[in-house]
Formats: structure tokens, C-alpha cells, sequence
């Protein structure tokens, strides 16, 4: 098992993130985090964002919407 | 609700398949008008809040979300009966609202950046790498933006330019591959990594901003020595 080093890694941290790599490279980018901290605290970074922005977008349709489109339907 | 059973009936494979749905006159029964409805409302309306939630970050104000997404669904009820049953619906639906979105909406705002977003160079648009390198470790940097509330979040997402900002709440908020972003934004996978990428970019810098303001994380007393 060689590492992939830190600059693959950082390369691809954000594919690595929305699962857009292949399996070898998922499996390769999960042992460098393993093993480096300043790779694995980035990837933190990434994650937490990610995080974050999806608590912030939940939102609820309003009811007289939700109301006005099923009645627009049902005509 | 025949059709209802039918599609849910154990061993109707074709469900996927490229013939599983006629668009229109063929010899397998279509759905009545009826049985359409039922579909529709049992599987694109739950949908409803989500697509809200978009139609928010793309207008950002209640009034227009709202009718964005009357007029998505409007839509896509017309044009339900030519949805391949068992293809990705979501996709089909976020397809439609941003067409809508973009048609309708987006002409009525002046951006500057209208049409050459993509074509800006990074210090263009604003520098980079300027807060983790030897201010703050990068998991306090993680920590800060974790305890930002969500009116700061939302309000960083206004703040970066639209193509961005929808990039990034399709891949991290929806969770779409790349390649349904693509198809969403009708724009080249390598598009939408580089607006994935400069989006997030911006977002971490301008929520490091707000820590900052809000004194989670210290403020700017290095020498501007970087490691």
C-alpha cells in the first residue's frame, strides 16, 4: 500500500467529498486521510461546509401553496 | 389507482426499462387522466418542500419561491405523461424549475456577471487561501463555522455569484452527481466542477468572515506571515 500523497489528495478532496471518484481513488484518498492531518483537518473543513449548508436550506413550503398547487391539479 | 398497483406489482421489471412508459400513442394502455393525477401527486409532490427550498436560494424571497414553484409543477404536471416512469424524477423536476427559474426570472435581475462567471479568474473573484494558512488551524477554522447559525449560511450562499451558488446547493444540498448537475444546468461536467469548486471557495471564505465578525475565530494579528 503506497499513500497517495497530499497533493492527489487535496486535488481531489472535493470529488472524494460528493462521491465522484472511482473506487481505487475513494479507497487511496480515505488511507492518506487516514494518516494526515493536515489532509484529513481539510477535508473537515470541507465536510463541515457541506453540512452546514444543508441545515441552513431546509425549508417548508407554505401551506397555501402546497393548498393552490394540488388544487391546480385537481381541476 | 390501477396503475398504481400495476407499477407496483413484483416482477413488472420493465419498469426501468427504455419501453416501461409509451410517451403517447402506442398500443399499451396509457394511463387515464385520472390514474396520471395519482402518480403525480403520490410522487412529485412530495417534493414540494425541496423544491421550495431551491426556488428560495434561486429568488431569494418568498413570493417569487412560491410562484416559481406553482409554476414548476404546473409544468410538470402538463408534462407528466411524457416522464420515462422509473428515470430520476427529482432530476426531472429540479430540470424544470430551473428552466422556469431561468427563463422567467433570472432576465428580470441585473448581474453583472450575467454570462461571464465563468470566464472570471479566481483573483477576480476575491483571494484565496487567506484564512487557514498559519492564522488558524484548520480544525478550529472547522469548529467556527460549525457554530455559525443558519441566517449566516444563507446569507453567505446570496452573497456568492448564481451559477455558483446553484452548483453548490445541488451537489450539497440535493446531493446530484456531477453529471445531473449538468444536465440540471445544461452546462459541461467540467463546468460545474469549476463552479462547484470557486462556490465553495467563496462560501468558506465569506463564513470565515462571519466568525471572525462574531469573534469565533481570532482576528487577523499575525504579521501576515504565512507558513
Amino acid at each position: 500500500m503506497t499513500d497517495c500523497g497530499c497533493d492527489k489528495a487535496k486535488a481531489e478532496l472535493e470529488e472524494f467529498l460528493h462521491r465522484e471518484l472511482s473506487a481505487q481513488d475513494l479507497t487511496d484518498i480515505q488511507e492518506h486521510l487516514d494518516s494526515c492531518e493536515d489532509c484529513s483537518g481539510e477535508h473537515l473543513v470541507g465536510l463541515t461546509l457541506t453540512q452546514k449548508v444543508q441545515r441552513a436550506c431546509q425549508e417548508k413550503a407554505p401551506e397555501e401553496l402546497r393548498a393552490s398547487i394540488l388544487a391546480a391539479i385537481d381541476a | 389507482m390501477l396503475v398504481l398497483d400495476a407499477l407496483a406489482a413484483p416482477g413488472r421489471a420493465v419498469l426501468g426499462g427504455i419501453d416501461s412508459w409509451p410517451m403517447a400513442d402506442t398500443a399499451l394502455p396509457e394511463p387515464t387522466p385520472d390514474e396520471l393525477r395519482g402518480l403525480f401527486a403520490e410522487q412529485a409532490i412530495p417534493f414540494m418542500d425541496q423544491l421550495y427550498a431551491a426556488a428560495m436560494r434561486m429568488t431569494r424571497n418568498p413570493a417569487d419561491a412560491g410562484d416559481l414553484v406553482q409554476e414548476t409543477y404546473t409544468k410538470a404536471f402538463a408534462a407528466f405523461r411524457g416522464f420515462e416512469q422509473g428515470t430520476n424524477l427529482k432530476a426531472w423536476l429540479y430540470r424544470i424549475l430551473t428552466n422556469t427559474y431561468i427563463n422567467s426570472y433570472r432576465k428580470n435581475q441585473r448581474s453583472p456577471y450575467q454570462g461571464t462567471i465563468d470566464e472570471l479568474e479566481d483573483w477576480q473573484l476575491g483571494s484565496a487561501e487567506s484564512l487557514t494558512q498559519g492564522r488558524t488551524t484548520r480544525s478550529a477554522e472547522a469548529e467556527a463555522i460549525d457554530h455559525l447559525p443558519d441566517s449566516d449560511v444563507k446569507e453567505a450562499l446570496q452573497s456568492i455569484p448564481e451559477d455558483f451558488r446553484l452548483a453548490v446547493y445541488l451537489a450539497d444540498v440535493e446531493g446530484f452527481a456531477y453529471q445531473e448537475i449538468a444536465d440540471i444546468m445544461k452546462t459541461p461536467v467540467g463546468t460545474v466542477m469549476s463552479r462547484l469548486h470557486r462556490g465553495r471557495r467563496l462560501l468558506r471564505e465569506k463564513l470565515a468572515d462571519y466568525a471572525r465578525e462574531r469573534g469565533y475565530i481570532a482576528a487577523d494579528t499575525s504579521t501576515g506571515s504565512k507558513k
